[in-house]
């Protein structure tokens, strides 16, 4: 690569202050035509600040953007959008009731004689999918279709716009391994098309997979381009961090006790009727962690709902400590000592216009603790906040900021704080780490560990395979509602997990471990088994 | 018993309570029953149903408009009230009856009517889209301020809540189409029937199959998507506010304007049907036809109970019968069961937020 490359973007000296933050400072950023560039960094270290700022979301303060060695300013995103800047956000955006096609021409329709000319939309959108060999159905409703699809949807979007640059904001955090594959052989077709991408990931070994070059910022300020064959997970960590990180777990063996979350034969319907877990059935004891993989989609939201009670199952029960919870008001699990980190942190775990005080008593309002008397003890609830803050390195850490204010990463590392902190019985953790740095994931697993330590029961649902397989003691892997096997995650290679999320029956692995006790472990495996026909008989 | 199934075992109970009612009325035609079919099968309360769904019909045009593109108008009978009130009291001023620039002075009444009307919605659009206000309640001042200030307009110059008459916008008829036995009362209408014939389909049609229509759509499901795609959130949501006051403006100005005369007394001639509007696009599932048929059912059971109201010989309660179109409402609306309502209606939007 001796040859100059033309420049597609580059950023000079881009500076954005929020109101008592300084997002970026002084950033310098330069991304040549037809590559892959990677953005890391801690969480708030203002990854997203700076792709909003190249989009036109945000005015900087200070600095200049260049796009194809032109000076731009953007004062919205239509700007940047014509000057063949795209962005794919952390949260879509996306209209769930609209198709596929209407998504994808949103705001710049093509105009027939009698309003939009929907068929040549269709055939337009067609046309570009298969040029970049997406398989998708323009016809289909976004509600209906996959996260990954989804995903496709929004690149069609931006690429509709005629965007030469492509700005990816996390677009991994919410697929699966499969699914990031799949997403990186679109980036190599791109780039072969001539595209540029700059992605935002947490994922060191992504970076280094994917990117051509990787830019680190900490603390807002640019810390280091390197190319990324010429640099090791260690490094950039630390880059990163300032420090060095473990990047394996360790999980020491711990004595399990009573069974402290018993769910048996739960089903359970979404909202439209149609039945995503079919018959269900497991125990987690004190000191225990089950992991749950799959694919997404396959029944997990629908279950840890059930078992959260946001949704009445159909049939089965819960129950904690031996109590029925099955029906039970939420109030009633939170009072029984079930924590819940929910997977759409600000759809579930926060109110983002209110302020941190506010979000950290949020499910303990009624807790003695925080409440005399009817009132909520401020003051308490500010401690309480500043201890979850400080004890999680939420930043910045003030507790008067409001949940919109902070990074992703940010809001996630609160809300697993303040679920973590409530003393509970037994976990329910969705997603914990999603969006959340090394460093900070490092943390939040030592915190699983410790409460596991303490006897406390943890259910982990996780995309991401080296969390569930580091963490769990044992994991039952779902496909179409149904538990397709209970494994030994120490005994069991990502390949045949993989297999097993793809819905491979257990008895069709040729070499598989399925788990039985470990050790001492004899953990309820009766029960899990009875959730599925086929594995009863191996 | 699931909701679907007591859905179903109401709509057999209802269904079938009306068509015991009109069996009962064929077989004893001197009957309630009797009565009731016959003043069903009227033209003339077929032309009266037309007639009184105009104004309940565009206000529940409007308030598609301003409520898929994300702004909740509650204030669609105050905008129903400013306009039936303007209407009168401009043709009033310039002198009933003349003309102002060779048009009739009643169509240059209806024109401020739509004006006043647009202008009340454009002050309702800044509070909430520029303020912050909370949709709902400046829903409700919309419709405090035009019930306290039509009628106190009407005292000061009229020196009644009620106007003056006014020459109405009396009736078009269409040669031999009005001839068709009962379904000819269609085209021998009030201008507003034919107007509303027009709104109806048109704007099912700007809804659906333009991409102002998507605009609206995606600016009530999801306003960060449509703003991130450049296009304006703040636009779209006047765009649909100020329509909801134009065609909310056009209904109360046909109220109004085709009787000749504005009465403001209690919750003035309007009462309720801006309500009402609300109730028929829900029933509607925010479709402009459907919203149309809901109005021209409500208003239908209002031309039957003002018609039952002057058969002799009952003792029912005319108050009673008043209700029935409410009743119905309540029982239809059980029916329906839940309407989806765009995802991001009634609440403020902010662009650059993260
Ligand atoms: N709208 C805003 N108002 C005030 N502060 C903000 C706003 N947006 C971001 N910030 C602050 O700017 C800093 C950088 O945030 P940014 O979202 O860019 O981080 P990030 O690198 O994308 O983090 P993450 O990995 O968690 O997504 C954070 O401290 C955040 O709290
Ligand atoms: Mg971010």
């Amino acid at each position: 690569m001796g040859q100059m490359r033309s420049q597609a973007v580059r950023l000079a000296g881009v500076t954005k202050r929020f109101p008592g933050v300084l997002a970026n400072d002084d950033v310098d950023l330069e991304v040549g035509a037809g590559t892959v560039h990677a953005l890391l960094g801690e969480n708030g270290a203002g990854k997203t600040t700076l792709m909003n700022v190249l989009y036109g979301l945000y005015e900087p303060n200070d600095g200049a953007v260049y796009v194809d060695g032109e000076q731009r300013r953007f004062d919205s995103p239509r700007e940047a959008i014509d000057a063949g800047v795209g962005m794919i956000h952390q949260h879509f955006m996306l209209v769930d009731p609209m198709t596929v096609a209407e998504n994808v021409t949103l705001g710049y329709e093509p105009q027939g004689r009698f309003g939009v000319d929907r068929a040549r939309a269709r055939e337009e959108v067609v046309a570009l999918a298969d040029r970049y060999g997406f398989d998708i159905d323009p016809g289909a409703r976004i509600e209906d279709i996959s996260v990954g699809v989804q995903q496709r949807v929004e690149i069609l979007k931006a690429l509709y716009r005629g965007a030469d640059v492509l700005v990816l904001d996390e677009p991994t955090a919410v697929l699966t391994p499969q699914e990031v594959e799949e997403l990186f052989d679109v980036f190599e077709e791109l780039t072969a098309q001539g595209k540029t991408i700059l992605f935002i990931t947490h994922k060191l070994g992504e970076a280094m997979g994917a990117a051509e070059e990787i830019t680190v910022l900490r603390d807002g300020r640019n810390v280091g381009t390197v190319p990324a064959g010429d640099t090791s997970r260690e490094e950039l960590a630390e880059l990163m961090v300032g420090r060095e990180v473990l990047l394996e777990i360790e999980r020491d063996p711990v004595e399990t006790g009573d069974v402290v979350l018993g769910v048996d034969s739960l089903r359970v319907r979404d909202g439209r009727g149609t039945e995503r877990v079919s018959d269900a059935s497991f125990a987690v004891r004190e000191g225990e962690i089950l992991g749950i993989a799959g694919v997404d989609g396959n029944g997990q939201s629908e279950l840890i709902e059930a078992i959260t009670g946001l949704r009445a199952p159909e049939s089965g029960s819960v129950a904690i400590d031996g109590a029925d919870v099955t029906r039970a008001s939420r109030r009633a699990h939170t009072d029984r000592g079930m924590a819940y980190v929910p997977e759409d942190r600000q759809e579930r775990g926060l109110v983002m216009d209110l302020d941190l005080v506010r979000n950290a008593v949020l499910g303990s309002q009624h807790d003695p603790a925080f409440a005399a008397n009817g009132r909520i003890d401020w003051a308490a609830a500010r401690a309480h906040a500043a201890a979850v803050i400080d004890a999680y390195d939420v930043r910045p850490p003030d507790p008067g900021a409001r949940a919109a204010s902070l990074s992703g990463g940010n809001q996630q590392k609160f809300v697993v704080g303040r679920e973590l902190e409530r003393d509970p019985r037994v976990v329910i953790a969705s997603h914990p780490t999603r969006g959340v740095d090394v460093g900070s994931t490092e943390f939040i697993h030592e915190r699983l560990l410790a409460l596991r330590r303490e006897g406390r029961a943890v259910v982990l649902v996780s995309s991401k395979l080296d969390e569930v397989r580091g963490l769990s003691d044992r994991l039952a892997v779902m496909y179409e509602g149904e538990f397709v096997d209970v494994i030994d995650p120490g005994e069991t290679t990502e390949e045949q997990l993989g297999l097993l999320m793809a819905g491979e029956r257990p008895d069709e692995t040729a070499e598989r471990a399925t788990v039985s006790a470990d050790g001492g472990e004899d953990t309820g495996t009766e029960t899990e088994r009875t959730g599925t026909d086929d594995i009863d008989g191996e | 018993m699931n909701r679907a199934s007591l859905q179903r075992a109401l709509a057999i109970g209802f269904g079938g309570a009306l068509a015991v009612f009109v069996l009962l009325g064929l077989v004893f035609p001197g009957t309630l029953a009797g009565d009731f079919l016959d003043i069903l099968t009227r033209e003339s309360t077929l032309s009266s149903a037309l007639r009184l769904s105009v104004p309940i019909a565009f206000a529940a045009l409007g308030g598609i408009f301003a409520e898929k593109a994300g702004v909740i108008n509650i204030g669609l009978e105050g905008l129903l009230i400013i306009s039936a009130f303007v209407g009168v009291f401009a043709t009033s001023l310039l002198g009933a009856g003349g003309e102002t620039l060779g048009v009739s002075n009643v169509w240059v009444g209806f024109a401020f009517a739509v004006l006043a009307s647009t202008l009340l919605s454009l002050l309702f659009a800044v509070v909430c889209i520029e303020f912050r206000a909370d949709q709902i309640i400046a829903g409700l001042a919309i419709w405090l301020i035009a019930l306290g200030l039509a009628p106190f307009v009407a005292r000061v110059y009229y020196g009644s809540v009620n106007s003056g008459s006014v020459s109405s916008l009396g009736t078009w008829e269409i040669p031999l189409l009005s001839a068709i036995p009962y379904v000819g009362a269609v085209f021998r209408s009030d201008p507003s029937v034919y107007f509303l014939l027009v709104a109806v389909p048109l704007s099912w049609w700007v809804l659906n199959r333009t991409a102002f229509g998507r605009h609206v759509d995606a600016s009530g499901e999801n306003p960060r998507a449509l703003d991130t795609a450049g296009v304006s959130v703040r636009k779209v949501r006047y765009q649909g506010v100020l329509l909801s006051g134009v065609l909310s403006g056009i209904g109360g100005a046909s109220l109004s304007l085709g009787l000749g005369q504005f009465i403001g007394t209690g919750q003035t001639m309007v009462n309720g049907k801006g309500f009402i509007a609300i109730v028929a696009y829900l029933f509607g599932n925010y479709n402009p036809i459907g919203a149309f048929g809901a109005s021209l059912l409500f208003a239908g059971l209002e031309a039957i109970q003002l018609r039952l109201q002057q058969v002799p010989g009952y003792t029912i309660p005319d108050s009673l019968i008043q209700t029935l179109p409410f009743v119905t409402v309540i029982v239809v609306l059980a029916l329906v069961g839940r309407t989806r309502i765009p995802q991001a209606a009634g609440e403020y939007y902010e662009s650059g937020e993260d």
